[in-house]
């Protein structure tokens, strides 16, 4: 196991004292002898703390880890900031130290090759901070956007988010030569986004608006190319009624739309989760629910999973459509609304196209069950405050496989147990089965962590949290639905520890990275281990 | 393999450390008898740390009674450490090669009157670390890692000799006391009262001050170093060994890192079947984060921070009383050559051994191939591999690989760090294969083997999974 320790991290130089470390406690340096009770040592008149830590990815790989501590304070307003690189392996890489507000807290980070990036928040300036530094941890670009209410939404993601690629969200690599970042923002009933562009290889930044009226418009990243960010966006007429679904490519290089589809030109609508570049073409594959002809995504239920061939230019060149009650129901009991029985609508994850030439999907349920808490305000209120008498619940994984023509050849549903996610308090005309998917993957309600596997996909891991309720070990776990090439594994990693509280990470292939925290040793341990 | 890495000893001051993994390979050698390892004497592991425990007890109520408690809370650190050492059966306890070194020692005690004040005792370490220490309460050990390297006695007397001068001149016990003198000092105490009063800038004042600490603590420490060796040629030349086995061993020290052996390609020999064939991307290694992988940074700071002063260096302080003193007629071999010989060889197995009953399947496996690479036919070796990469399979099966293996880091050298990445690179099945077509040529030839049959049945049913 290696620890890492802050101490030595946050000091450098302190070679001859052993030490550990703390998240979000203060962690002090101990040298080998401690003076006695009622005098000083080191670790009585100095402490750092650790404020941040996530992953480090490219190309859907780890790459490494950040870890984020406040090491000093300079003045009133300036805190001294150390901000530490680890590997793949966990070997420290570098520190780096700089001076910044002492309300700033690390976002996201990001690395494409040639460059490492930090998306920081800035409390006190009301600013979104995009630092990039070279190799040798010089800073080479700083960027500054204001942030205001409008991105409120944004920060409640970052508080509450479990992300689905590791720690990266919001910010992409895009090709060798800079990053984006999509903000949602809210301004009273008005929902619209931004995209924002930062170049690594020049001092150069800037900031896509969607120049039609959309001013009730909700983006979610699919993912990226080395010049495109795609967006599936939802258009409103006005707020939560009659959307249009709209698959949008932004080319970092022109700044402009590359192409807006809309998914419903046929008047089948079409609502994009999922993104994988096709291998071997510049086309993308795209995968989402389709609705009938002239149905409301808003309200209807979708009639199964369509796979869209899309060109660079946003040329739809084939579809394939799966039908629920058709496709699915060879492999799956659905009922008549789409719904798969017992675990209900499903959410698209992760396409997955593997060195074999198969294509995986990997899915999870969603569905409104009765909520007792919302039951009984709504009655204890007379009827007065309607507070959502149904709540979100996740259900169970599903893995799906579809041959090279994208039809499925199989479907595999791997039970958990049912995770209350959250009482549709405030959200009672949420009523669109993918507005709502959307919002739960935005609050980070969904039990899928990430996908992780060789770069060819040869091998890879489904990996989600889940509850062993039943055996030796009850508690938390960690399990990976993996994929050998042949066959697919389910392991379970029971994440049964004496540290205070417990973090997993993805690794490198194969592996995840945990993070433990002993609040009484003021120790932050991190250990990778491989998936059986 | 907890180790085969460069590191800096902290606090206390040990003797050797000697950095890196390999020297040259021995000579090929057919194994004529298979190994078996000597079983660790429990009970005389316990009589030992009892005695021992109870030694450290009675130093304990002659400590300082100024900053008492901070003495304690350091011999107690340290007895934690020695205990762990009986405890974990590090220490080899085979009566005939404690024999032969008691008779090395007693070659240096007997004519060194003045020692016979202050007793010690010598044990071999099962380590495959090359390096000797004093660890405390009299204790020296001698890494059998460090013991298999050496080419004859005068080698491993002045080792046992350098130890043998730190535990006599006090140099452990004397940096304690520096330590908590430092820490408890006025000085340093109203330095950490300002730093405690400042509320900014702290860091830098603290660094400053532990700078200064460590830095002074080091050079101390490389000065014992200096005062070691040169005691150690003093208690040398009442002795009949040749003292050029000081500059020898130095020498030896030197080159330790040196490795020419290409484990890439023995990796892919000994682990290609047609069963399984080898694949290309175990051995893949990714690009490192930020332009490469990590390396240990050197530096001016760093050399300031090293505890032992270079081997050219020391080599160079003591040619001057080595070529006066050594007088004609000194021996390279005074108790037993055949003896020496015999515990070489043995050694370069019982590490191995203990590589495995520690949990330390990286090191087991990667000293075993080394082995292997001169012995292809070895029994032990063979079964011992197989053995390992089901601990492996295990381990990983169990999530709990990062116990039993090391991860890739700078500290290590380059072949382990390769046998590193190979080990991650493997999934769950790669490993059942793998060492279920490594030991199936040698089935049924080995079955006579307990090691080899169990190991071959294990890879066996996990192959067929």
């Amino acid at each position: 196991m290696r620890h890492v320790n802050l101490k030595l991290s946050a000091l450098g130089l302190l070679l001859a004292i052993a030490g550990t470390v703390n998240g979000g406690q203060p962690v002090a340096s101990s040298v080998t002898a401690k003076p006695a009770e009622g005098k000083l040592s080191i670790d009585k008149v100095y402490s750092v703390y650790l404020r941040n830590s996530g992953a480090i990815m490219n190309k859907n790989q780890i790459k490494g880890y950040f870890l984020l501590y406040q090491s000093d304070k300079v003045d009133r307003h300036t805190n001294e900031y150390t901000l530490q690189i680890l590997d793949e392996n966990l070997n420290k890489i570098k520190d780096i130290k700089f001076e910044d507000s002492k309300s700033i807290s690390l976002l996201e980070s990001a690395y494409n090759g040639s460059s490492i990036s930090f998306l920081f928040k800035n409390e006190d300036q009301k600013t979104l901070d995009m630092k990039i530094y070279d190799f040798d941890g010089k800073l080479k670009y700083t960027y500054s956007r204001d942030f205001d209410r409008r991105t409120d939404d944004l920060m409640k993601q970052y508080v509450n988010m479990r992300t689905d690629e590791g720690t990266n969200r919001n910010v992409f690599d895009i090709g060798d030569e800079g990053y984006a970042s999509v903000l949602p923002l809210r301004d009273g009933k008005q929902r619209t986004y931004e995209l924002d562009y930062y170049s690594s290889v020049s001092k150069k930044q800037f900031t896509y608006t969607p120049e039609d009226a959309e001013k009730f418009a909700v983006a979610e990243v699919l993912g990226s190319t080395d010049s495109l960010v795609l967006l599936n966006v939802l258009k409103f007429t006005h707020a939560g009624k009659d959307a249009t679904s709209h698959l949008v490519g932004i080319n970092i290089y022109t700044r402009k739309k590359q192409f807006d589809v809309a998914t419903d030109e046929d008047k089948a609508p079409f609502t994009p989760m999922a993104v994988t570049p096709l291998d071997g073409t510049n086309d993308l594959l795209i995968m989402g629910s389709y609705f009938e002809a002239g149905a409301n995504v808003m309200k209807d239920a979708s009639k199964g999973l369509a796979i869209y061939e899309v060109t660079s230019n946003g040329k739809i060149v084939n579809k394939t459509l799966n039908s629920w009650d058709g496709d699915f129901s060879r492999y799956l009991a659905i009922s008549d609304k789409g719904r798969i029985d017992n675990v209900g609508y499903m959410y698209i994850h992760k396409i997955i196209h593997s060195a074999d030439g198969k294509f995986f999907v990997a899915g999870e349920g969603y569905k409104r069950t009765a909520s007792a808490m919302g039951i009984a305000t709504t009655v204890l209120s007379g009827g007065r405050a309607y507070n959502g008498v149904t709540k979100m619940t996740i259900t169970d994984m599903v893995v799906m496989q579809f041959d090279n023509r994208f039809k499925l050849t199989g479907a595999t549903i791997y039970d958990k147990p049912n995770s209350s996610a959250l009482d549709m308090t405030g959200a009672a005309d949420m009523n669109s089965q993918h507005m709502i998917a959307m919002y739960l993957k935005s609050m980070g309600c969904f039990d899928y962590d990430f996908t992780t596997g060789d770069d060819d996909y040869s091998n890879f891991s489904i990996c989600y949290s889940d509850w062993e309720r039943t055996g030796d070990f009850k508690g938390k776990t960690f399990t990976s639905i993996h994929y050998n090439g042949k066959k697919f594994n389910v392991d379970k990693l029971p994440l049964k520890s004496k540290a205070s509280s417990l973090k997993v990470f993805p690794g490198k292939p194969g592996s995840v990275m945990i993070m433990e925290y002993f609040k009484k040793d003021k120790r932050l341990d991190f250990r990778l281990e491989k998936l059986g | 393999m907890r180790g085969v890495v460069i590191r800096l000893i902290l606090g206390f001051v040990p003797g050797f450390v000697f950095f890196g993994s390999v020297l040259a390979q021995s000579k090929p050698v057919a194994a004529t008898t298979e190994f078996v390892p000597v079983p660790a004497d429990e009970s005389l592991l316990n009589k030992l740390s009892n005695g021992y425990q109870s030694d450290y007890k009675e130093e304990l109520t002659h400590l300082p009674s100024v900053n008492k408690k901070d003495y304690e809370d350091i011999y107690d650190e340290r007895w934690k450490s020695i205990k762990e050492r009986f405890d974990k059966q590090e220490i080899y306890t085979d009566p005939a090669a404690q024999a032969y070194l008691d008779a090395l020692v007693a070659e240096i005690v007997s004519r060194n009157p003045v020692l016979k004040a202050t007793p010690f005792h010598c044990y071999f370490s099962r380590s495959r670390v090359p390096n000797a220490e004093y660890i405390g309460e009299g204790i020296i050990l001698i890494n059998m890692g460090l013991f298999d390297r050496l080419s004859d006695e005068s080698q491993v007397a002045f080792i046992l000799c350098h130890e043998i001068s730190h535990f006599v001149l006090h140099h452990q016990e004397n940096s304690i006391v520096k330590q908590v003198e430092t820490l408890n000092s006025p000085e340093f105490q109203a330095k950490l009262k300002a730093i405690q009063h400042s509320e900014y800038n702290k860091r830098a004042e603290v660094e400053g001050l532990v700078k200064g600490f460590a830095f002074d603590s080091r050079r101390h420490s490389r000065d014992h170093e200096a005062q070691a060796d040169s005691m150690a040629v003093v208690l040398m030349r009442a002795t009949r060994f040749d003292l050029n086995g000081a500059l020898g061993t130095l020498a030896l020290l030197d080159t330790v890192d040196k490795d020419d052996f290409n484990l890439a390609a023995f990796l892919q020999l000994t682990f290609n079947s047609t069963g399984y064939p080898f694949k290309k991307k175990w051995l893949k290694k990714e690009e490192g984060l930020m332009g490469g992988h990590v390396q240990l940074e050197q530096s001016e700071l760093s050399d300031s921070l090293k505890t032992h002063p270079s081997c050219p260096l020391r080599i160079k302080l003591l040619t001057p009383m080595v070529q006066s003193w050594n007088t004609p007629g000194r021996m390279k071999n005074v108790i037993d050559f055949s003896r020496f010989d015999e515990l070489r060889e043995r050694f370069k197995y019982e590490v191995i051994e203990y590589a495995y009953v520690s949990e330390d399947y990286s090191g087991n496996l990667f000293y075993s191939l080394e082995l292997l690479r001169d012995r292809p036919n070895d029994p032990y070796l063979i079964a011992g591999i197989g053995r390992a990469l089901n601990g492996i399979y295990e381990a990983q099966k169990g999530h709990r690989l990062s116990k039993v293996v090391d991860l890739p880091g700078p500290e290590y050298a380059a072949n382990y760090n390769l046998l590193l990445q190979f080990i991650q690179n493997l999934y769950l099945e790669d490993l059942a294969s793998i060492t279920y077509n490594f030991l199936t040529p040698w089935h049924p030839r080995l079955d006579h083997l307990t090691v080899f049959k169990t190991a071959y049945e294990q890879s066996a049913k996990t192959a067929a999974l």
